[in-house]
């Protein structure tokens, strides 16, 4: 089945992406000042704890076996151990996880929409002729606003006149969904504007390159309103470079979105990275990147699914009858 | 003989880098319903831009200057949006170059056709029109995607979606120029059976001269955007009055003697930069004379036909005395 | 794609006015950040010139920081340091990225595959992480920010440069060469190179958009530029501290970094569409 040919190497490259992602990880965390125990442990260890670390990641023996253990351990789902918090690192992490998930989603569902659309109508009234500026100087402007920018003046015009909105102070999902959705407005907002700038750009892109197709012209022909054309044959034909830039903003935007976590204090993720490079809690930092290296992977082989059922061609052996 | 389109001095120009080019500089034509018409000419004479003038489908930046297109009794250039897509809709068809880039690459054909059918969408009226268009497994290739069919199915499939609405005029913009040699003649006849069996009119496009006054009533030549040529097709194919409709015969294959050569037109066809002075084919006219190169000709019946040429009673003539032995 | 000629892409560019407007706007910071030690602007080093978070005056046009410096040199260095910081690390990415993008799309096979690969992991690492971790091996600084932007960027370019080059080599002339006993070396730089410019230049532009806003997003965290230097995203961290006293000390460098990242955006999609007009067709 033609799915099945175009995926099944897609996913072996999958894998070899991750193992290079592991392999850089490993070596920079090999670079470190001071080796690799007491990167882990830091400096007040005890020698037992040392030496239990040493035997797991094998610290005295050749490099490449400290890497076949470190990555089997990883690939058992042992990511490290706080050095904070003494548990391991993974928990943090999945008790985080969904807050930086819900953060990602409600961006995603609130640029992809509105870049879309405004996307499509600046490609349809460049092509009739107008000049198209205003979705240009948008797409444009949203591009050059850094998140922290935004999220600052946000923060200054909030803490001045509250408008339902406090800054600061987050709520769990579970606990009050309407708390915690005012809590989420300000850095959704903030992150939001990139993204609709971006997908606005990729849109109006790919849309301007199917208008110049000859099956648009061909409906053209055959009387079909705008309203169709675009419904009908323009949207999936201009899907897959949108696909590709929302795939990618998307694993940005899980990979925590640092900055706006940490102004908005919002228990993500990021900010859990962020504090543990301060703190020094390297075990951390390594997990964060990796798993959000993982998402990213996982994301683009979402997006090549999408490609083959968009587009027919893909993955085809042509078959002339 | 109503006629189904009528045009009038229609003057096209565009926009470019280098300043407007004339496309179409001052034609004038008209088309009986159930007529089939073949237009000929080289890329760059305005047939191209004629043909798509009539559904008012211009290029970014091509507009109509002068003149007017009546098909219908509703004048394409001035009409508004709705009344176009209307008329685009019931009273045209249109059949292009390549058939590939005509179909949507995402859809299967069987729903790109129900898309064009609108209302009338079914399973029966799309087999129907497949199978008119000369496929022999409607309901396998109604299946199928762009990209699985060959390049005459694909063109089948485009002009069975031109059809589909019942035009009154049928036009195909060089249907066979991406085709295979051994298929062009199938699908030109395929196109006229089609108009006779409904009573539409045929406009078909293109730059072989023989193989359209082979098939059509009327042949229309254009050179640089102006008609110098229109008649009957056997009579324009026996005795051509203008020097380029002889030119373009004795360039084609298939009537040399053995041993013959062909004589190739010299020179290339011209960019007119604004509405002509003098005629458009004097360049490389072996009869021209100094008139031809100060006055533009205008048209003008002969032998129940229609030449724009100074000298055409004298022309054939001449060029027997030019041509060397 | 082919590229057009020199004449006819200034003529598009001419007439794109918001292309213009990028193209002047980018100028003009650019000339300030040059000038600007030559320029009377103030002193930024002086501490206690003025009162400390003190609002915008005539004598202080954009008012003083928290240690009483006049702010508004201080601001016109931060645009020179950032301009700085991104463009090199920008230079660095177009050199190694043309060249593993030329020799990927060109040669193919194993070097493509190997490069393609690279690529990828790379790609995977969201920036900002990347940058932390960068931080922590080589410690927060101008390196630091330098080696996080040129890996970032990197990945996109040489796959941009890849499918150009592909589609440049699959061309008569670089075929000719072939044939006429050219070296894969002469046949890259000689042919591929100057067809794949104008594709590098408008990558370059995004690339450099891109690197501002990592290099200040890397010195709001505090792990780029480090005081006393100053880039305009550090200067956006420290006044960010104060943002509810003195609002402008983080207000001024926000709306400066965001004008200098949009003319490079307006001005490399001013140079994509000179290079490639889209006229897609009207709906109507």
């Amino acid at each position: 089945m033609r799915l099945i040919v175009f995926l099944v190497p897609r996913f072996g490259l999958a894998m070899v992406t991750m193992g290079g992602v592991a392999l850089l990880v490993f070596v920079a965390l090999r670079l470190l000042p001071g080796g690799y125990a007491d990167v882990l442990l830091g400096p007040y260890a005890t020698p037992e704890a040392r030496a239990l670390i040493g035997a797991r990641y094998g610290l005295d023996q050749p490099v490449t076996v400290q890497f076949g253990k470190w990555l089997g351990a990883l690939l058992q789902g042992d990511f490290g151990t706080s050095m904070v918090t003494r548990k391991p690192v993974i928990d943090e992490f999945l008790r985080r996880a969904p807050v930086t998930a819900e953060l990602a989603t409600l961006t995603l569902a609130l640029a992809l929409p509105i870049g879309g659309l405004l996307g499509v109508r600046s490609a349809v009234a460049a092509a009739g002729g107008s000049r198209g500026s205003f979705g240009r100087l948008v797409g444009a402007l949203g591009a050059s606003v850094p998140e922290f920018v935004l999220g600052s003046v946000l923060i200054f015009v909030f803490s001045h006149w509250s408008l339902g909105l406090r800054v600061g102070g987050f709520t769990p999902l579970t606990q009050d969904l309407a708390s915690n959705l005012r809590s989420m407005a300000l850095p959704v907002a903030s992150l939001s504007v990139f993204g609709i700038a971006l997908i606005l750009r990729t849109t109006r892109d790919a849309v301007l390159r199917v208008l110049t197709e000859g099956h648009i012209l061909a409906a053209v022909a055959r009387g079909e309103t705008p309203r169709h054309i675009v419904r009908h044959h323009v949207l999936r034909n201009a899907a897959i470079p949108v696909v590709t830039v929302t795939a990618t903003y998307f694993g940005y935007l899980l990979g925590g979105a640092v900055i706006a976590e940490i102004l908005f204090s919002v228990p993500g993720v990021g900010y859990y990275i962020y504090s543990s490079l301060e703190g020094r809690d390297y075990a951390v930092v390594q997990a964060g990147v990796l798993l959000a290296a993982f998402a990213f992977v996982s994301l683009n082989m979402l997006a090549d699914v999408a490609y083959a059922l968009i587009d027919p061609r893909i993955g085809a052996t042509r078959t002339r009858t | 003989m109503s006629a189904i389109v009528q045009v009038r001095d229609l003057v096209v120009s565009y926009a470019s880098g280098d300043g407007p080019v004339c496309a179409v500089d001052g034609v004038s034509l008209s088309i009986g319903a159930g007529e089939s018409v073949g237009i000929v000419g080289e890329s760059g004479s305005g047939k191209s831009t004629l043909g798509m003038a009539l559904g008012r489908l211009l290029a970014p930046g091509a507009a109509i200057e002068g003149g007017d297109i009546v098909v219908d009794g509703q004048s394409v250039a001035r009409c508004s949006a709705p009344e176009l897509r209307r008329l685009r809709r019931e009273r045209l068809g249109f059949v292009f170059q390549n058939p590939m880039s005509a179909l949507d690459p995402t859809l299967r054909v069987g729903r790109q056709l129900a898309l064009a059918l609108g209302r009338e969408a079914t399973p029966e009226r799309i087999h129907e029109l497949l199978g008119r268009a000369g496929l022999d497994t409607p309901a396998t290739v109604a299946r199928r995607f762009p990209h699985e069919l060959s390049g005459g199915m694909a063109q089948r499939v485009t002009i069975a979606m031109a059809i589909a609405r019942r035009p009154a005029l049928l036009i195909a913009d060089e249907p066979t120029a991406s085709l295979d040699a051994s298929i062009q003649g199938l699908i030109l006849d395929l196109l006229l059976s089609l108009v006779r069996d409904t009573g539409a009119s045929l406009l078909i496009l293109s730059h072989d001269l023989r193989m359209v006054a082979r098939r059509c009533r009327r042949t229309v030549v254009m050179y640089g955007g102006c008609i110098v040529e229109a008649g009957d097709s056997r009579e324009v194919l026996a005795a051509p009055a203008h020097p380029y409709t002889q030119a373009l015969i004795r360039a084609a294959a298939g009537h040399e003697g053995h041993g013959g050569r062909l004589t190739p037109i010299a020179g290339v066809p011209p960019v007119l930069r604004g509405r002509a002075t003098a005629c458009a084919f004097a360049p490389r006219c072996a009869a021209a004379q100094p008139r031809c190169h100060a006055e533009r000709p205008a048209e003008r019946a002969l032998h129940g036909r229609t030449v724009a040429c100074h000298f055409a009673d004298a022309v054939p003539a001449q060029l027997h005395a030019a041509e060397s032995p | 794609m082919s590229t057009p000629g020199r004449a006819i892409l200034l003529r598009r560019l001419r007439r794109d006015r918001l292309g213009m407007l990028g193209a002047v706007l980018l100028l003009l910071l650019l000339l300030l950040s040059v000038l600007g030690p030559v320029l009377p602007l103030g002193d930024s080093t002086e501490i206690g010139a003025g009162p400390r978070l003190g609002p915008p005056t005539a004598a202080f046009p954009m008012g003083n920081d928290e240690l009483g410096r006049s702010y508004l040199p201080r601001v016109v260095q931060g645009i020179g340091v950032t301009f700085a910081l991104s463009s090199a690390a920008v230079a660095i990415t177009a050199l190694i990225g043309t060249a593993l993008g030329i020799a990927a799309g060109y040669l193919g096979g194993v070097v493509d595959g190997l490069i393609a690969r690279v690529a990828d992991v790379l790609f995977a690492f969201p920036a900002l992480l990347f940058g932390l971790l960068v931080a922590a091996v080589v410690g927060p600084g101008q390196i630091s920010a330098i080696v996080v932007i040129s890996t970032a960027t990197l990945p996109l370019f040489v796959r941009v440069i890849r499918s150009v080059a592909l589609s440049v080599a699959g061309r008569e002339f670089a075929l000719a060469a072939v044939v006429a006993g050219a070296s894969p070396w002469r046949v890259m730089a000689v042919h591929i190179l100057p067809n794949i410019a104008g594709a590098a230049i408008v990558q370059l532009t995004y690339a450099l958009s891109i690197g501002m806003l990592i290099e200040s997003g890397l010195s709001f965290l505090g792990l780029g530029v480090q005081p006393p230097d100053a880039s305009l995203g550090s200067l956006l961290r420290l006044g960010s501290v104060y943002l509810n006293v003195s609002p402008w000390l983080a207000l001024i460098p926000g709306v400066v970094l965001a004008l200098a990242i949009m003319s490079v955006n307006l001005l490399g999609d001013a140079i994509r569409d000179g290079l490639e007009p889209l006229r897609g067709r009207a709906l109507t």
